[in-house]
Parts: C-alpha cells; sequence; structure tokens
C-alpha cells in the first residue's frame, strides 16, 4: 500500500470536495433538481421582471429622445409650487400667451428656433366623410423642431406666422381612412365651414409624449386660432441651440415672457431633460420595487435549501461520521456542504439566468415596441442573491454537519 | 378512511418531523404573506381613492364639448371648432327629470390678488348650485347668489386655503379682490375640503361662470355639472341628458360621464393593479410549492416500507393517496394560516409606521389566501402522492 | 394428490407460476406449485435463501399475483379480483407479521395496534375497547402510549401481533417472526402464535430456523420453487 493512500490530506482538496458535493446531488436526481428549480424560478422572475420594467423605461425615454432633444416648452399657467402638474396640463389664463410671444422668444441667444402650437378638436369633412379630429396649428419650424418625417409632399409653408395659407398636413392614419388608397396631396378637407388643401402626409408612427401623428391633421397656427376662435397659444416649442444651453434658454424664455406679461410669469418653462428624469426616475423606482418583489422568490428557494439540506445532513450521517473518522475536520466538512449549497444556488442561478433571457425574448417578441432587455445590475445582482441565499442557508446544515459526534454518527444504521 | 383519522395521521407525520415541516409550511407562508400584504396594500389604496371621490357627491353627471372619440384621447379642456356648450344648454338641462342642480363651469389658472397679496390659483366660474353639486358648504358669508347667470354679478368666493394665503386670520368678507384683469367682492369663505388625489381642493376662487368667460376670454363653457336625485339611475339621467342635448344640438357633439363611470374605471385600474401586484408575490407561492412537491418526495422514499406495511395491512391505493395528499394540503393550509397571520400584521405594521399608506384586508382575501395555499398543497402533493400509491407492497417492504 | 379443489379448504394453490424478469433473464421464483391448506392448520414452510418461500407467503397473503395458476381462498379464485377487493380480503382475512416488526415509528403501541381498524374506517368509538382488549391480552398495558423506539425487541414483534390479530383474520402470515429477537423472546413469541392457532386461526409460517419449523404440525421444504417435501402429503399421489 503506497503512503499517499494510507494518511488523508490534512483538507480535501477542491476536486474532492467537489466529487462529494457531486455525489450527493446526482443521488437524489429528482430533489436535486427540484432544488435547481427553484432558485431558477426565482431568478428568472428577477431577470424577467427587471427586462420588462427597464424595456418600459428605455422606451419611454427614447420616445422623448424622438421628440427632439434640447427642447424646452412653455406652458400656460403656473401653478404656484412651480414646476409640471397635471392640472396645468390644459387650463385658460387670463392673459394670453400669444403668437406674438412665440415670435418675440425667436430673438432670445439660447433659442435656435421655436413653434407656437395651438390645439384643439373638430370635425374634419372629406367628400361627405366626417371624422371628428385633433387639430394642430403650428408653423414650418414644427416639423424640425419635433423631428418628424413626411411620407408624401411638403410640410407647412414657410411664412408669416400671422398670415396662413389654407393647408394642411394629415396623419398617415388619417390618410388612408378619409382617402383610402387615393393620394390625399391636392385634395380638398373642410373643417367647418373652410377649406383646406392637402399638401403632405406626415410618416406613420412619428410619436412622442404620447401623441401619435397617425391622426392628427396640421394646419397654420393663424388658421387654427381663427378656427377656435381664440388667441391663445396651447404650447411653444423651443429648440435650444445646444445641450450645454438647455438651461439657459428656459432662464432667457421665462424672462422675455414675464417682460411681455406685465412683469407676471405666467408660464410653466420645463425642460424635456426634467420630464425626462421624472419619467427615468420613476420606472425606475418601478422596476426596482417589481424585481424587489419577485426576489422574495429567492428567500423562499433558500429556505428550501436549508430544509433539504438539513434532511440530506441526517441521511448522510453515517457517511460524514467516516470521513470525519479517516481525519477530516469540522470545517472540512462544513466546507465540503457549503461548496454544495453553493454549487446548487449557481445551478439554478445560471438555469434561471437562461429562462429569464428566454422570457426576455418572448416579451420582445409579443411587444417589439418595448426594449426588453434585462440590464446589468439586475443580472448581477439576481445571480448574487441567489448564490449568496443558497449559502447562507446552507450554513445551518453545514454546521450540524461539522458538529456530528463520529461515533455516534457511525453507529447510526 | 374517516376524515378525522386521516387529519390525525397526517398531523402526526407533520409533527414527527418539526422542523423539516415547519420549513416547509415557512416557504408557504412567505408567499401567503407576500400577496396578503400586497393586496391589502392595494384594497387599502382603492378604498381610500373611491372615499376620496364620493366626498365630491356621487349624483354628478359631467357634460363637455366634443366627443371624445380619437384614439388617444385629446385632453379634455381643448377648444374645439364644434358647438360649444352655453349657458342656454344649462338652463334647458334644468329640465331633465331628477335633475336638482345645473352649474355651468369655466375654470382656469390665474393671479389673484388680495389684501396686498399675490397667489397663482384655480379659478372657477361656476353658478349657485355649484355649492350643492360639488358638495361644498360655507364657512362664513354666503356662496354666489342665484342670479341670471348672463348678468351674475362680480362676486367671489374663497376657498380655506386661499382665503389663509391672502387674508391669514384677518375677515376678507366685503374686500375686494383682483383676478386677472378684473375686480370681484369677496362675498363668502368655504369649508375645508382637503386634498384630493395630492391636489389642494381649499386652493380655489369661485366666481361667476360669465365672468370667468370674460376672464379667460372663451366662447362656451368648459363644462356643465348636473347632480341628480339619490333614487334615480345614473343612466337614466345621462340617457335623458344626452337626447335633450343632441335634439338641441342636432348631433351628439359632446361627451357624458357619469361619477359612476369614473368610478367604475378608476376601480377597475386599481383592482387590475393590484391583482398585478398580488400575482407578482405568488412567484414565491410558486417556489413554496416546488418545496412542498420536494419535502413530501423525500418522505415518500422515506417511508416506501411504511406504505408497503399498509398495503399489506389492507390500505386501498386511494387511501395511501389520499393519507400524503392530505398531508401536503395540511402542510400548505398550516402555511398559509401562518402567512396570513404574518401578511396581515406586516400590513398593519406598515400603516403604523405611514399612516398615510392606507391598509385594508377584506375577509374574502383571506379565505382565499387559505383557499389558495390548500390549492397550492393538492396540486404539489399530487405526484409524490400517486408515487406512494402505486409503489408495489413486496418492493416496499423489502426496502429501507 | 387430488387435482380437484379440497372442499373446505381455505387455501388451495394449483399450478401456479412467479416468473420475475431480472435484466435479460428470467427468473421462475415459484414453478408449478400446488398447495391446499385447510383452516386451521399450522404450517410452516422452509428451505434455503431463493427457494422462494417469501415468495409463496407474499402470494398467499395476496401481495402479489401468480404469473400463472389459480389461487383460490375460501373457495373463491382471489386472483381475477380487483386490486380493492384483494386489500379488502388482507383487512378482514388476512394478518402478517414481519421479522423486521414494521411498526409504524411516530405512533404510538396503542396507535399501531388500532391502524389497521383506521384504515377499514372503523369509528374511534368502536376501535378503544377492542385495543385495550388487545393490550391487555398481549400484556402492553403499560406500554401503551410508548413509541417503538421505547419498547424491547419483544414488545415490539407483540405489538406487531396484536396489529395483525386486532381484525380477527382467518389467517396469519409470519415472516421469520423470531428472526430479530433473543432465544428467549422468541420462544415466547412463537407461543403467542400457537396460542393463536388453538383458538382456529390458520397459521403459516417461513422461516429457516429449523427447531421453530418442527414446532409446526406440518412443514413443507421448498427448493427451486416447488415444494420438495410436504410432511402432510402421507398419501401417495393418485
Amino acid at each position: 500500500m503506497a503512503a499517499s493512500e494510507a494518511t488523508l490530506p490534512p483538507r480535501m482538496r477542491p476536486l474532492d470536495i467537489l466529487r462529494f458535493a457531486y455525489g450527493a446531488a446526482a443521488g437524489n436526481r429528482l430533489r436535486t433538481l427540484l432544488l435547481i428549480l427553484a432558485m431558477a424560478i426565482g431568478v428568472a422572475a428577477v431577470v424577467v421582471l427587471t427586462a420588462l420594467g427597464d424595456g418600459a423605461r428605455r422606451y419611454v425615454v427614447n420616445e422623448f429622445s424622438a421628440i427632439g432633444s434640447n427642447l424646452v416648452i412653455v406652458l400656460p399657467g403656473r401653478s404656484q409650487t412651480g414646476g409640471f402638474s397635471p392640472a396645468n396640463a390644459v387650463t385658460s389664463t387670463p392673459r394670453d400667451l400669444t403668437v406674438a410671444d412665440a415670435r418675440a422668444l425667436q430673438r432670445a441667444p439660447a433659442v435656435r428656433r421655436l413653434a407656437p402650437v395651438t390645439a384643439g378638436t373638430s370635425e374634419l369633412s372629406v367628400a361627405g366623410r366626417l371624422r371628428e379630429t385633433l387639430i394642430i396649428g403650428t408653423t414650418a419650424e414644427f416639423l424640425e423642431v419635433r423631428r418628424f418625417k413626411l411620407a408624401q409632399g411638403r410640410f407647412l409653408p414657410d411664412e408669416d406666422w400671422d398670415r396662413g395659407t389654407p393647408v394642411m398636413v394629415i396623419g398617415a392614419k388619417l390618410a388612408s381612412e378619409l382617402f383610402g388608397t387615393v393620394s390625399p396631396l391636392g385634395q380638398f378637407a373642410r373643417i367647418g365651414d373652410r377649406r383646406f388643401r392637402v399638401i403632405g402626409v406626415l410618416a406613420a408612427g412619428g410619436s412622442g409624449l404620447g401623441m401619435t401623428t397617425d391622426e392628427l391633421a396640421i394646419v397654420p397656427v393663424a388658421q387654427a386660432q381663427a378656427m377656435f376662435n381664440s388667441n391663445t397659444l396651447f404650447r411653444i416649442l423651443v429648440e435650444a441651440r445646444s445641450r450645454e444651453v438647455i438651461e439657459l434658454a428656459r432662464e432667457q424664455v421665462t424672462q422675455l415672457i414675464k417682460q411681455r406679461h406685465d412683469g407676471e410669469a405666467d408660464v410653466t418653462v420645463i425642460t424635456q431633460d426634467a420630464v425626462l428624469a421624472t419619467f427615468d426616475r420613476l420606472l425606475g423606482t418601478l422596476t426596482l420595487g417589481v424585481a424587489g418583489i419577485a426576489a422574495i422568490s429567492l428567500a423562499v428557494a433558500g429556505i428550501l435549501v436549508m430544509n433539504v439540506m438539513l434532511v440530506s445532513v441526517t441521511q448522510r450521517t453515517p457517511e460524514i461520521g467516516l470521513m470525519k473518522a479517516l481525519g477530516a475536520t469540522g470545517r472540512v466538512i462544513r466546507r465540503a456542504f457549503l461548496v454544495e449549497a453553493a454549487l446548487l444556488s449557481a445551478a439554478g442561478a445560471v438555469i434561471g439566468y437562461g429562462l429569464g433571457l428566454g422570457g426576455a425574448a418572448i416579451i420582445r417578441a409579443l411587444y417589439p415596441v418595448l426594449p426588453a432587455y434585462a440590464p446589468n445590475w439586475a443580472v448581477l445582482a439576481a445571480l448574487g442573491t441567489a448564490l449568496v441565499t443558497g449559502v447562507v442557508f446552507g450554513v445551518l446544515p453545514a454546521r450540524r454537519a461539522a458538529a456530528l459526534d463520529p461515533v455516534l454518527a457511525l453507529s447510526k444504521r | 378512511m374517516i376524515w378525522r383519522d386521516a387529519v390525525f395521521l397526517a398531523l402526526r407525520a407533520i409533527t414527527a418531523h418539526r422542523l423539516r415541516s415547519f420549513l416547509t409550511l415557512l416557504g408557504i407562508a412567505v408567499g401567503i404573506a407576500a400577496v396578503i400584504l400586497l393586496t391589502s396594500i392595494g384594497e387599502g389604496i382603492h378604498r381610500f381613492v373611491l372615499a376620496e371621490f364620493t366626498q365630491f357627491g356621487t349624483n354628478v353627471v359631467g357634460i363637455a364639448p366634443g366627443r371624445v372619440k380619437t384614439a388617444g384621447g385629446s385632453p379634455s379642456g381643448l377648444p374645439t371648432a364644434v358647438r360649444p356648450l352655453s349657458f342656454d344648454d344649462a338652463r334647458a338641462l334644468q329640465r331633465v327629470p331628477h335633475a336638482i342642480g345645473v352649474a355651468p363651469t369655466v375654470w382656469g389658472n390665474s393671479e389673484v390678488a388680495g389684501n396686498g397679496r399675490l397667489r397663482r390659483t384655480t379659478v372657477y366660474g361656476v353658478s349657485a348650485a355649484a355649492l350643492q353639486v360639488f358638495n361644498m358648504s360655507v364657512k362664513s358669508g354666503q356662496f354666489l347668489p342665484d342670479e341670471e347667470w348672463e348678468s351674475a354679478r362680480a362676486f367671489v368666493v374663497l376657498g380655506s386655503k386661499l382665503k389663509e394665503e391672502l387674508f391669514g386670520a384677518a375677515n376678507p368678507l366685503g374686500a375686494r379682490v383682483r383676478i386677472g384683469t378684473l375686480q370681484f367682492r369677496v362675498i363668502g369663505v368655504l369649508a375645508s375640503k382637503g386634498q384630493f388625489l395630492g391636489i389642494d381642493l381649499d386652493d380655489t376662487a369661485f366666481i361667476p361662470a360669465a365672468r370667468g368667460l370674460d376672464l379667460f376670454n372663451k366662447d362656451g363653457l368648459t363644462e356643465i355639472h348636473l347632480s341628480y336625485e339619490e333614487r334615480a339611475s345614473a343612466t337614466q339621467v345621462a340617457d335623458a341628458v344626452k337626447a335633450l342635448l343632441t335634439a338641441r344640438h342636432g348631433r351628439e357633439d359632446f361627451t357624458i360621464t357619469t361619477q359612476e363611470d369614473m368610478l367604475q374605471t378608476l376601480g377597475n385600474i386599481l383592482d387590475v393593479l393590484t391583482m398585478a401586484v398580488g400575482a407578482l408575490g405568488s412567484i414565491s407561492l410558486l417556489v413554496g410549492g416546488v418545496g412542498i412537491v420536494t419535502i413530501m418526495t423525500i418522505a415518500v422514499a422515506e417511508r416506501t416500507s411504511e406504505v408497503g406495511l399498509m398495503l399489506a395491512l389492507g390500505a386501498r391505493r386511494r387511501t395511501i393517496l389520499g393519507l400524503f395528499l392530505g398531508e401536503a394540503v395540511v402542510l400548505a393550509a398550516l402555511g398559509g394560516a401562518f402567512g396570513l397571520l404574518l401578511g396581515i400584521g406586516l400590513a398593519q405594521l406598515i400603516h403604523l409606521a405611514v399612516p398615510a399608506l392606507p391598509v385594508h384586508t377584506p375577509v374574502l382575501y383571506a379565505a382565499l389566501a387559505i383557499a389558495l395555499a390548500s390549492v397550492i398543497g393538492l396540486v404539489a402533493g399530487v405526484a409524490p402522492a400517486r408515487r406512494a400509491s402505486m409503489l408495489d407492497p413486496v418492493e416496499s417492504l423489502r426496502a429501507e | 394428490m387430488t387435482t380437484s379443489k379440497a372442499n373446505g379448504a381455505l387455501i388451495d394453490l394449483e399450478r401456479v407460476e412467479r416468473v420475475f424478469r431480472l435484466g435479460d433473464s428470467e427468473v421462475h421464483a415459484l414453478h408449478e406449485l400446488d398447495l391446499t391448506v385447510m383452516p386451521g392448520e399450522y404450517l410452516a414452510v422452509m428451505g434455503p435463501s431463493g427457494s422462494g418461500k417469501s415468495t409463496l407467503l407474499n402470494l398467499v397473503g395476496l401481495l402479489d399475483r401468480p404469473s400463472a395458476g389459480t389461487y383460490r381462498l375460501d373457495g373463491r379464485d382471489v386472483t381475477t379480483l380487483t386490486p380493492e377487493e384483494q386489500a379488502q380480503l388482507r383487512s378482514r382475512r388476512i394478518g402478517f407479521v414481519f421479522q423486521s416488526f414494521h411498526l409504524v415509528p411516530r405512533l404510538t403501541a396503542a396507535e399501531n395496534i388500532a391502524l389497521p381498524m383506521m384504515l377499514a374506517g372503523i369509528p374511534a368509538a368502536e376501535r378503544a375497547p377492542r385495543v385495550q382488549q388487545a393490550l391487555a391480552d398481549y400484556g402492553l398495558v403499560d406500554r401503551a402510549e410508548h413509541r417503538p423506539d421505547e419498547l424491547s425487541g419483544g414488545q415490539r414483534q407483540r405489538v406487531a401481533i396484536a396489529r395483525a390479530t386486532i381484525m380477527q383474520p382467518a389467517l396469519i402470515l409470519a415472516d421469520e417472526p423470531t428472526g430479530n429477537l433473543d432465544r428467549a423472546t422468541g420462544e415466547e413469541v412463537v407461543r403467542l402464535l400457537e396460542e393463536l392457532n388453538a383458538r382456529g386461526v390458520t397459521l403459516i409460517v417461513v422461516t429457516h430456523d429449523g427447531a421453530l419449523g418442527a414446532r409446526a404440525r406440518r412443514r413443507i421444504e421448498m427448493e427451486d420453487g416447488s415444494v420438495r417435501s410436504d410432511t402432510a402429503a402421507t398419501h401417495a399421489p393418485a
């Protein structure tokens, strides 16, 4: 008998530890599979949910970015607390926010270009077909500022804002609804007793701020104001010269309005960034919360790991007693069990990750607009949590195993 | 086998391995607790929001110009070239059966200057009926007098917060106040109504609708609110309104919203949210179920010779199935009960720590929780129990 | 040997085969087995390991089915019974005593004894006096609330016998009943079994212990799945 066989090494070699763990796992395949399944469900849930949440967040951010960057938005009315509030989304004020105001804002140094916007609903009539439509009154700059694309024809002409040739640009869906397969260009549409000539059709799918252009009708602002008999604008969309001067633009705009409105700054000026940041934060927090709830399942999986390992300690008592009799210390035993717990959790985490990726892919297939990718921080957190949970819940069984008295252990059947 | 004996045997089996059984039922308990906690919060919020809404009075119908038919909806308040709502329309609506009060409404945002101070706030142009329609009450002075709408005098009634901000503790009655470019005289202050979903209802000023039209330079009313008798049904009244206005306008170019509709929609949204959140919590229940499957599988393996014995003693396979299944169900049900207490306890704790967050656990939810847990036990226990019932007696007796 | 079923026989096995498939090969645990047992008999089944004696016992006890042949219990062909009906027969007419006792470790002695009655759906009120009687009969009254791991080997086997007889079966099958007991305790257990037999219960004991076998009134020797000798077969085959 060789000398190396007669003595047991003072500590188990990593390979042997792995073999010990694997032997236990393989010996009870169903049990091991169920444990791995439990961990996998938890990790998969976290991965899928963070993918969903992050997809939603990125969708919203993308939508906002699609509006046009460096955007500063002027809204009539202001709440006492300042900032944007849903109550002020649409409101009336004693002093109008006028086209003249908009024109004056063009002089602000930090402003590159801007478009006054007025909005209202009305019935559009084409060859006897009636359709209640959202009408936007604006100027030529609107296309650029909002980064929309044309599918056919051209946009509103660059003309004096106080005049407005009776022309109209319509959205893709509106075009197909009202004109069918016939090209709308050159055709006429009525609003009330005004006739407009259609000169352009917007590309499909343009959206942003929750509103799609597909069902819009765009006319010159002067026409719209006459139509709705109101002098006040719905919004002024301002594009700052560059990212750096957005804040500056905001200040300048607010000042100019104040000057023009008898020292009253009765407008709310918000930057697209600020709104974006709010949504970003909101959705980010939501995703975190949702993932957190899903992660509770990891704790339950951990409980299962502890439970099953405790059972296996009882069942493997003779084996442990033998190992101790052959010279293994408590520390070695403990380490072996912890490694086993870690391996199980790791296997479950990896499988769960795979399942989660699959789930995210399914979401992307079902809802192509959502870029549902699980963010790296979430994946790492899920994997890490699974691993840590498994090990933490494996501590108690490991300690029990290590504390077994070898004589008693061996005497058990 | 008699039920009592089956339960007795199941409990014996469960208590034979106390730690193991506890950990197993803990898995279910955590899941149930999560679901109960989350749905309790959801339900609490639901009730709270409904209560907030009903403070406006539930028997109210709102009529706005334009039909919101376009997808994505245009926010109300947008001007419309479609025929606007007029005072005549509002007057006509007073004749609708069961109508109590009609309040033509214009609203907007403006600066209010009074007592040397300035405040930007919401201004409502309404009529005398608004007091009843919006379920408000006067604290001092009076509300807008019941006079001809078109020629109503320039009076203003202040909300309690607005009064505080402008006049402090002084009596504002009779004082002059400037709103926008127009002058008004204060004739009343409203009792506090509090907040509604974050919006301060007391930070408002009420003026006659006609003055509101002047102030905001508008042609038509923003909305018409109509309150009706308790005993009438919302649909009845809405239909009557629709018929009347359609006749007047020649077309249905307006939108009618009943308070009931709004509550219904809101309630549905909240319910969906609550359920979604509850579904999230039940992911952990799923894992808990896997736990039961695992432990029962181990139990069957350990007690193989016992199964053989019972078969030898004349137990039917169905009985064996029932015994193991029963064990799983009892375990799960105990876990469910424990989790229920845990969840309710946590919910109450959170409510104590954050009184602003309402919680409520309906008895139905509690019962459902226990039922759900039992069902999970049933489903989880089926496979191991079937395996147990199909064991070969001879082999089993030889086992271990 | 007479081929017609003996009238009034409790057990009648005719040309019974039991074949096991082990991998590719077939094992004939029982081969062309004929056996008739009258009520009240005291029979010892002996033979080396692998002779099929345990298989025979399992078959007689309805725990196993013959691959071929017929088994009539009390004149009724039981091989065609459904598993449910077989279970019922086991419950009412057959009692088992095992070498390793097979007591349920988490139930007390009294509860173990009551187990067959619980399985048969007998209500608690009816069970209690019968259990009390059994405890008294087998000298276990002061051990009634103890778990098996608190009982001695002899006490455990007595609980097992009490359990086997609580439903008043017509037949007791004992598989090496004294195997895990010391000599003196074993004697006691055998005596108990013989007392039962004296009251008319048919007793079949499987054993490799010659001394135990000698006590039976009838002995059959098995080898390779067949009956080699049968002390009752004094009349020559026809």
